[in-house]
């Protein structure tokens, strides 16, 4: 379990980005968190990655405490984040440098068959389209079989049909090994189509004002009834969180699909 | 009719592209050589005929005869070979002290903050300036010419690593991190690589600087080596022996530069390069 007790963040140079969020996650749920610009999601998914620590509060996964990039969390980022250097099958086999080769040719090709790119092994990373790099940005994260995969806004770079096929391709990998999936996004379909909970974020500083949980069943129809009710949801959490609307029943009504493009 | 014309077509269309092509791989280079051949051809033409003496300025065949000559005696291969070997010890000890102090500079802000500004200093005098001192100092042999070669390849070189390392881009240094390199996996896997283009290009305009240090430093007192060739020549009014001194710059020059574009290409396969044509 990935347990988040009290966590802050205060840069050195004064601002408080996130003030206290608690959040206890169980192993292979897919959690989604969402808010507008600046209430510190980002923050939050670097501090569970280790990358930035928190400097209040602890994170701990299964008691052990993270306070750096920790072998069983991966991250994916908002760019593919390839080095132009390695061939695609090299970048996918980046993280299993102490594995002996042997292993990590097998693994490497069954990640890759997995992502559907098997023929693109041996090409460099500039070759490829932009959902393809990000498609084996995922198979580099899930070749170390990480308990955690945490998500930085990542499919927000691309084409609005990429994404709905890369949403699809993501769940349909995450069935393998099911492993706890938290990510940071700020479109509201690609959170619900993907999440069992919704945290919805606000700012000054960082903190979750909501948490919208709903059991769909998968996969998800995003033009079905239950679909629009979880949306209508999150979006009237989102509006409140900007003190846009205060009165329950007014969110109801004045909320529309329109105000998750305010950001 | 129709079938007629449409077998000339079939047979017309596959013919078009090959000889295009052909004309572009052949032809294509060959346009760069116009304008020199012709100027040695028609400067060969005019001496022959007898409209110029050609004295200060020998045609062709004179410059190629000198230079088999030159060969012939051995003159020519142990001038290149001590010229080359103060470019070699030049360039390694300037590479050297600009890849240490580039890479500590790149990399740490103090060591930045502390060496940068003299070095920038130092960098605005032209490097010819420093031959009398370095005359004075270590002697009219070999290493006062050394120091000078290295002098000049230290500047290039240095800027260009520290750029580099300064340039890295941080989002893949944070991937590093993700995976939880090591200090050492990070130098190795991340920044060694991400570096190197910059870094063979630096050392390619280091070279390029070593080989014009090489000639002032010759050209100031030297009793061998290319650049002694060429002042042989003007002090004996031997023109001819000049330009062959010249042409083995050349060679040697375009040589060592292809051959660090060689040991780096492999290296480089991956950058996004932009082929001619």
């Amino acid at each position: 379990m990935l347990a988040l007790d009290r966590v802050g963040k205060t840069y050195p140079n004064g601002v408080h980005a996130l003030g206290g969020v608690s959040l206890d996650v169980e192993l292979g749920e897919i959690v989604a968190v969402i808010g507008g610009s600046g209430c510190g999601k980002s923050t939050l998914l670097r501090a569970i990655g280790g990358l930035d620590p928190a400097s209040e509060g602890t994170i701990t996964l299964d008691g052990e405490r993270i306070a750096a990039p920790h072998e069983k969390i991966g991250i994916i980022f908002q760019e593919p984040r390839l080095l132009p250097w390695l061939k695609v099958a090299d970048n996918v086999g980046f993280g299993l440098g102490d594995r002996p080769k042997a292993e990590r040719a097998q693994r490497v090709a069954s990640a890759l068959k997995r992502v559907g790119l098997t023929d693109k092994a041996a090409m460099w990373p500039r070759e490829l389209s932009g959902g393809q790099a990000q498609r084996v940005a995922i198979a580099r994260a899930l070749v170390p079989r990480p308990q955690v995969l945490l998500l930085d806004e990542p499919f927000s770079a691309l084409d609005a049909f990429t994404r709905t096929d890369l949403q699809d391709h993501l769940l349909d990998l995450w069935a393998d090994a099911k492993p706890t999936l938290i990510l940071v996004t700020h479109d509201v379909d690609e959170a619900i189509v993907l999440a069992d909970r919704v945290m919805v974020m606000c700012p000054r500083p960082g903190h979750i004002f909501d948490e919208i949980d709903f059991d769909l069943p998968r996969p998800r129809d995003r033009q079905s009834a239950a679909f629009d009710f979880v949306k209508r949801r999150v979006l009237s959490a989102l509006d409140r969180s900007l003190n846009r609307a205060v009165t329950g029943a007014e969110a109801e009504t004045k909320t529309s699909a329109g105000a998750a493009l305010w950001w | 009719m129709s079938a007629v014309s449409m077998t000339a077509a079939v047979e017309d269309t596959p013919a078009q592209p090959g000889t295009g092509r052909r004309w572009s791989r052949l032809a294509w280079p060959a346009l760069g050589l116009i304008l020199p051949v012709t100027l040695a051809v028609g400067w060969e033409f005019v001496v022959r005929m007898g409209w110029a003496s050609g004295r200060l300025a020998p045609p062709p065949s004179v410059i190629f005869a000198t230079f088999v000559d030159l060969a012939r005696s051995g003159e020519l291969q142990r001038d290149t070979l001590v010229t080359l070997a103060r470019v070699a010890a030049g360039f390694g000890i300037g590479v050297t002290v600009a890849t240490v102090i580039g890479a500590a500079a790149g990399y740490s802000p103090w060591v930045r903050r502390l060496l940068d500004p003299s070095l920038q200093a130092l960098r605005a005098i032209p490097s010819i300036a420093w031959i009398p001192l370095f005359i004075l100092w270590l002697g009219i042999f070999e290493a006062s010419k050394v120091t000078l070669i290295a002098v000049g390849v230290f500047f290039p070189v240095y800027l260009g690593l520290m750029g580099a390392i300064q340039s890295v881009d941080r989002k893949l240094v944070e991937v590093g991190r993700a995976f939880r390199l090591s200090d050492i996996e990070m130098v190795w896997r991340i920044l060694l690589p991400a570096v190197l283009p910059a870094y063979v290009i630096s050392l390619r305009s280091g070279l390029g600087l070593g080989w014009m240090f090489v000639v002032a430093a010759e050209l100031m007192g030297a009793s061998s080596g290319l650049g002694y060739l060429l002042i042989d020549g003007q002090q004996l009014g031997k023109p001819a022996e000049i330009v062959a001194a010249i042409v083995a710059f050349a060679i040697v020059g375009k040589a060592s530069d292809w051959l660090i574009a060689l040991i780096a290409a492999p290296f480089l396969r991956w950058e996004d390069v932009v082929r001619p044509d």
